[in-house]
């Protein structure tokens, strides 16, 4: 390879979950490397264990099997370099700080001075689009502005990573294709890996650069799908016939779903 | 905005229809006890006859009026319900938060918890006079006992009710554990403390007046018996019902009044509201 590098190396991980005394296998032998600044998707159906791997990557989770490496070093490690920005299913927001606060909590937490801080939440709001709510609450904005805050909150920390587990699945069609557009715009921009976690075909096969298909029963790799579309990629490209087979495509290299 | 005002005057209106109504059934009452009974004002006097007893000016013991007898003796029994009160709320709090640091610590205190939450404040009451053999600490550390458990119980759910998403958000951006209380589990529980508060101030002021009955020493529960005794106007005790009823409900709802004033979510609805 051309001088790309490893950002994120899966090294035949697999997952035993233990509770009252029963084991649940959540996945098994995953091994993928993931380059600087590729963005993936981890799709699957339900249980298949997205979230689980996730977790793995991110240290919130250890794998009883196989590992993860972080630009050739420990999870653990790279969580307290702060390489990691997360975006949850639900916004996670702060409901008592405003949309600024929210997005300078983690830089709170690095205890950057009040200038810093909101230099820096500035900028993040101009990225995401809300420079005019900057000091709404949560509750005064719609779905998809309050995950745009969570989107902003996680790039505040100026990670190396960006993982999203299913950010956009509670939001209506219209706001997700929007925000389909707006991340891969921020993605441009910043440059980040992305883990981005769904079990929508479409919005796998418009986002990504591989789409990583997840299958259940137990959770395994079962294949990995090169998405050589253009970019910049904007709303026409889904009436295309190149995305509609891509999309054909993914969908037939579920196993037995 | 005109529904939310309407909302609001009405219950506004549900109140004055209540304390109307309650006004009413102890006037009619008061009226019949009235006709079939000879001391009336043992079981239930008119409300106007115990409000004329507040201004009155006859002396009824050691020449003080049946109003001033009821404040003095509020005052010691409500100020050491007091004192109960804060150091249980400080107690609950810290208990609480303990008990979420360590579960070792939640594993040892639960079940005390419980069994102070399962004796009858009557029955203990007796044993922390034997032991304290004074009736003003008494007071306190009973309130102080009824106080700490709703207080603690309810922070801790509050302590526990946090999302585990916000943990995990905390975990990657590598906060230590005081930064992880500070920012995100005491703002979440705080709602949860006050309803500890709330339940347990008027708790507070009841405990006291019982812990009042089991000597003469003075205190809002020992007029209480003595007046109920005869040894001293009824009226003394009609006020102190009264009184207490009032003092009970105003510390709840002073309690209400602290939260909007400290807890981070309802400063928020205040704001949203103004
Ligand atoms: N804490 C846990 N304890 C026991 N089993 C678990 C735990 N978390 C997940 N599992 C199991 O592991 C499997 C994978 O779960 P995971 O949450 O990773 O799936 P997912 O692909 O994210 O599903 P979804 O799309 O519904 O979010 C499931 O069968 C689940 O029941
Ligand atoms: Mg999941």
């Amino acid at each position: 390879m051309n001088g790309s590098q490893t950002a994120i190396k899966i090294d035949n991980v697999g997952m035993v979950y233990r509770a009252d005394n029963q084991e649940v296998t959540a996945l098994t032998g995953v091994s993928l490397d993931i380059e600087k600044g590729e963005f993936i998707s981890l799709l699957g159906p339900s249980g298949c264990g997205k979230t689980t791997l996730l977790r793995i990557v991110a240290d919130l989770l250890a794998p009883t099997s196989g590992q993860v490496l972080i630009d050739g070093s420990s999870p653990r490690e790279a969580r307290l370099q702060k390489k990691y920005g997360m975006v949850f299913q639900s916004p996670v927001l702060y409901e008592w700080r405003t949309v600024q606060k929210n997005i300078e909590l983690p830089l709170e937490l690095m205890k950057l001075s009040k200038e810093e801080r909101a230099e820096r939440a500035r900028k993040m709001l101009e990225l995401v689009g809300l420079t005019d709510f900057a000091h709404h609450y949560p509750q005064q904005l719609s779905g998809g502005m309050q995950q745009r805050v969570g989107i902003a909150r996680a790039l505040a920390l100026r990670p190396e990573i960006l993982l999203m587990d299913e950010p956009f699945s509670a939001l209506d069609e219209f706001t997700r294709e929007k925000l389909h557009e707006d991340l891969l715009r921020i993605w441009g921009k910043t440059n980040k890996t992305v883990l981005f976690v769904t079990h929508n075909i479409a919005e796998a096969v418009f986002l990504s650069d591989r789409v990583c298909v997840l299958s259940p029963h137990p959770g395994r790799l079962s294949a990995v799908v090169n998405i050589d579309l253009p970019r910049p990629r904007t709303m026409e490209l889904r009436d295309t016939p190149e995305f509609t087979a891509l999309v054909a495509k993914v969908r037939n290299s579920f196993e037995g779903v | 905005m005109k529904a939310l005002q309407t909302i609001r005057s009405s219950r506004k209106l549900v109140t004055l229809v209540w304390i109307l109504g309650l006004i009413i059934l102890w006037e009619c009452g008061a009226f019949y006890i009235e006709a079939v009974k000879r001391t009336p004002e043992n079981v239930l006097p008119h409300l106007w006859q115990i409000i004329a007893s507040v201004f009155s000016t006859k002396v009824i013991s050691n020449g003080q009026t049946a109003t001033q007898i009821v404040l003095t003796n509020a005052g010691a029994t409500l100020l050491r319900a007091g004192y109960g009160f804060l150091i249980g709320m400080a107690g609950g709090f810290l208990l609480a938060i303990l008990m979420k640091l360590s579960g070792i610590v939640e594993k040892v205190a639960f079940p005390y918890l419980m069994l102070i939450q399962m004796i009858p404040i009557l029955g203990m009451a007796p044993i922390v006079l034997a032991i304290t053999k004074d009736i003003g600490v008494s007071r306190i550390v009973i309130a102080a006992i009824l106080t700490f458990y709703p207080v603690c119980t309810n922070t801790l759910a509050g302590l526990k009710s946090v999302e585990q998403e916000k943990l995990d958000l905390m975990y990657l951006c590598a906060a230590n554990r005081y930064q992880v209380y500070w920012k995100t589990l005491i703002p979440t529980c705080i709602p949860f403390f006050f309803t500890g508060l709330k339940i347990s101030a008027p708790m507070a002021i009841t405990a006291s007046i019982l812990v009042d009955t089991l000597q003469g020493d003075g205190g809002l529960g020992c007029m209480l018996s003595q007046s109920l005794k005869h040894a001293m106007s009824i009226y003394v005790f009609w006020q102190i019902v009264f009184l207490s009823a009032f003092v009970g409900v105003a510390s709840s709802w002073l309690m209400g009044l602290l939260e909007r004033r400290f807890s981070p979510q309802k400063r928020l609805a205040a704001r949203k509201g103004a």
